[in-house]
């Protein structure tokens, strides 16, 4: 069984557990993917070019942008290793939701794992929008299962019916 | 607005303005004046843009950057105060343009590091750019551009928008805050961050440049006190700059030249001529007199039609062109009443300064487009921005315009 979990720099334990509760299938292959995500230099390019400059790619600034990303991206990677050692690593660019499916498809994922939302230190939100809009996109798009991985919340129960 | 074959917009103008000229529509002499009379205009973005590129080759808005994360504590919602404040700072002495296209790589680079989520800090440095950009008259191009040909002085301008500059800016921040403090929740970790000195890339030239900046920002306000030239001023001050970047070979001047957006002039150009043509055909009049009808000859409808007339505008055709046709159609309203010319002047500023809000990363036309992607189902964060604008910005020029009027 091929999972594929989608790391987003804050849900590297809960990829990790929920992962583990496929070691009984065999042969299992583990896949933590990260994606850097190109929406940001796309706004600012379109920013530079309201202010009529050229886009950001030859400016001093876009080494550091990339040497940024790319250690964010190394360190998500390694935050997920820990919770699922011997995992293969992928590490892709561009839209974080085109790339997780199309990554699943590519790598013959049998399940996507993936976080609502990334949390950022925020209680668990249950409720309308507490799916953010990259695991939308991924549960409509997937080529495979998608096992959505919410926060535990218990104490936010019950709802009134 | 429509960029037909992804043409430049300077291309567009100059073609303009050449076909104008051209076909025998405006007169080259009456051109040659228009460009002439808008000298302080031209020599304002060569020093600007030459002020802020040769900062940043100082390491200064990284510097500023890393202070700002130091004294956030480790907290993420003060950092994101911080910038906030740093970008009032940047737009107050350098200009919008330097916290819109500077402060939003250096935060994002900054903020990636310390692994907080780059989306709220991101829209607080796109946002404030526009919103400080009118505490003072150096602090947006189109200022400049407006008062070229509307003088006030420094008393009128600080007495009728740093009110309202506080009060936008105030309200800015707080519903940033509201909108994004289940993401500011969070703290980091110090150790993430390099040491502050590690933006600066020389020290000499670094202390320099604060020493410059230093001179640079009460001459602004003294040279606008005197009704002095304000280009001179920051041409003055980007070619000490430049000097000390030469000096301590820190720049060549191929290099600086590289810092200054070029094509800006052709398109300003183009669009001085062409307006100038459109106004020999009474066009821009005829806009000036709809305002002044719309207004009701009341200062407090001259405010309120100026700002979000302008607003809207900027949106359509960017806030450049924008000022540059409201300038024209307010020579229809100088016979006006001085609280509804005033009244007219001041919105005009306001509503071309903070509408591009709005639509912060694009004209309306990007946004339909982005609105057909969404539809194809394609998450685009473009229209993130957009969201955030059309709830904040309305807020922003109503209140703004309210302190403006009871201000005239």
């Amino acid at each position: 069984m091929r999972v594929l979990g989608c790391l987003d720099g804050t849900n590297a334990e809960q990829i990790g557990y929920a992962a583990q509760m496929f070691t009984t299938a065999e042969p299992l292959t583990i896949g933590l993917l990260t994606v850097i995500d190109v929406g940001p230099r796309k706004d600012i390019d379109r920013m530079r070019e309201r202010f009529w400059r050229p886009p950001m790619q030859h400016q001093p600034l876009t080494g550091q942008m990339l040497a940024a990303e790319t250690a964010a991206a190394h360190e998500t990677l390694n935050a997920g290793l820990a919770y699922a050692k011997g995992a293969e690593t992928l590490l892709r660019q561009g839209r974080p939701e085109l790339e997780i499916v199309n990554t699943a498809s590519e790598w013959a994922a049998d399940v996507i794992l993936i976080g609502a939302r990334a949390e950022y230190g925020e209680p668990p939100h249950v409720g309308p929008r507490s799916v953010g809009h990259v695991a939308r996109f991924v549960l409509d798009h997937a080529p495979c299962p998608v096992l959505l991985l919410r926060p535990l919340a218990r104490e936010q129960f019950p709802i009134n019916r | 607005m429509t960029r037909p074959f992804r043409w430049s917009e300077s291309r567009i103008a100059m073609g303009g303005a050449a076909g104008l000229l051209l076909l025998g529509l405006i007169r080259p002499a009456d051109a040659a004046r228009t460009l002439l009379r808008d000298w302080n205009t031209f020599l304002f973005f060569i020093g600007m843009m030459g002020l802020s590129a040769m900062a940043e080759t100082a390491g200064l808005f990284d510097w500023l950057a890393v202070q700002a994360a130091r004294l956030a504590h480790r907290s993420a919602a003060r950092l994101f105060l911080n910038v906030f404040l740093l970008g009032t700072a940047i737009s107050m002495i350098f200009s919008n343009d330097a916290t819109a296209l500077i402060l939003t790589p250096v935060v994002y680079v900054l903020v990636t590091r310390l692994r907080l989520p780059v989306l709220p800090y991101m829209f607080a440095c796109t946002f404030i750019a526009d919103s400080a950009s009118f505490l003072l008259p150096i602090s947006n191009p189109i200022n400049i551009i407006v008062m070229s040909r509307y003088p006030l002085t420094l008393f009128t301008f600080l007495r009728l928008f740093l009110l309202p500059s506080l009060l936008v800016i105030a309200i800015n921040i707080g519903i940033f805050y509201l909108l994004y403090r289940a993401q500011l929740k969070g703290s980091f970790n110090l150790e993430q961050l390099p040491a502050a000195e590690m933006a600066v890339q020389h020290r000499g030239y670094f202390r320099y440049t604060l020493w410059v900046l230093a001179l640079v920002a009460p001459s602004y306000v003294i040279a606008a006190a005197f009704q002095f030239p304000l280009s001179v001023v920051a041409m003055a001050g980007a070619l000490l700059l430049l000097m000390g970047a030469l000096f301590w070979k820190r720049t060549t001047l191929a290099e600086a030249g590289k810092g200054i957006s070029w094509p800006i002039f052709g398109f300003i150009a183009g669009m001085f001529v062409v307006v100038r043509a459109i106004e020999d055909t009474g066009l821009t009049i005829k806009l000036g007199n709809l305002l002044l009808h719309l207004s009701g000859g009341t200062s407090f409808g001259a405010v309120m039609v100026g700002t979000f007339g302008a607003a809207l505008g900027t949106n359509l055709i960017n806030n450049v062109p924008m000022s540059v046709v409201m300038n024209s159609s307010l020579a229809s309203v100088q016979h006006a009443a001085p609280a509804v010319r005033n009244g007219f002047v001041a919105a005009t500023i306001f509503g071309c300064d903070l509408g591009p809000n709005l639509t912060t990363v694009g004209s309306l036309a990007t946004i339909l487009w982005l609105l057909i992607l969404r539809q194809r189902d394609v998450e685009v964060s473009g229209l993130d921005y957009f969201k955030v604008g059309v709830l904040v910005t309305p807020v922003m020029l109503f209140v703004g315009a309210m302190a403006i009027w009871l201000l005239l």
